[in-house]
């Protein structure tokens, strides 16, 4: 293989559509099952998804609804992740929610999806969506409104009772 | 690392009011002038404008004057961060891959 190759291999594209999204598409050296195998194996997982810091995983369900919490050890402290499976369909396509402990109630959707490029190579598209502020205020529109209520209300009575 | 529990604290001052959440909730639909939002809560103008204020200071609704109307709308609360945070992401994620990129040549 060129050097040439192995440069565009190693080359992420991220584009940033929307402010709420961040698109990197990158295509690895690695055949599909493999490439989905470092995404999902707790032994493989743990020797990248740390960026070379010491990673527990805690847990790794790996089923819709499954619950997934990776502790980083970075120099400057401990880190926790966590989230939920929302898809997870091998070897093509795998979706989570992404949240860390210093950021909580900050839910990113994470979204992978592995093509086959050619001979032993693999694309993945990752789509990084975040739920912000205008996020927030749509849901204030819609029906989260009574949910909202509903939880404002019983904070007034735990409140009521504390005072 | 971001900050952000003093605004935590003024997020909730200004939530503590049944009133105040009420306003949110109102304009989460839409934006609504002062006086929109005193015939909505039964209240005197002085009142929902004391309301307001609260909730601008906290960054909850933002208000703009044209003319005579003052229109309120959900306000800019913790965009920053936010913004500070999808950076940071970003790069997780390119770093991320780089240690994947490695992993998959190493371990060929």
């Amino acid at each position: 293989m060129s050097a040439i190759v192995k440069d565009a291999t190693r080359k992420a594209i991220v584009t940033k559509p929307g402010d709420r999204e961040i698109r990197i598409e990158r295509v690895f050296d690695a055949p599909r099952e493999r490439v989905w195998q470092a995404f999902t194996d707790p032994k493989l997982v743990a020797q990248w998804w740390g960026r070379g810091h010491k990673l527990v995983i805690e847990r790794l369900e790996l089923e819709k609804g499954g619950h997934w919490r990776f502790v980083e050890h970075g120099p400057d402290g401990v880190h926790g992740f966590e989230g939920r499976f929302r898809e997870v369909t091998p070897p093509t396509r795998l979706s989570m929610t992404f949240e860390w402990d210093g950021m909580p109630g900050y839910t990113v959707l994470e979204t992978a999806t592995f093509e086959e490029a050619g001979k032993d190579r693999t694309r993945v598209i990752n789509i990084s969506l975040f739920f912000t502020t205008e996020e927030r205020d749509g849901m204030l529109a819609s029906g989260m409104e009574e949910g909202l209520n509903e939880s404002y209300a019983a904070l007034d009575r735990l409140l009521a009772t504390m005072g | 690392m971001v900050q952000y529990s003093p605004h935590l604290d003024t997020t909730f001052a200004a939530l503590s009011d049944g009133t105040r959440r009420g306003i949110l909730e109102r304009l989460g639909r839409g934006s609504a002038s002062i006086s929109d939002l005193a015939e909505s809560f039964g209240m005197t103008l002085t009142g929902i404008k004391k309301h307001v204020r609260v909730l601008e200071e906290a960054r909850l609704v933002r208000t703009e004057k044209t003319g005579r109307v003052r229109t309120c709308s959900l306000g800019p609360l913790r965009l920053e961060d936010e913004q500070a945070w999808i950076a940071k992401y970003q790069q997780m994620l390119e770093d991320r891959f780089d240690r994947l990129d490695e992993f998959l040549r190493r371990s060929r």
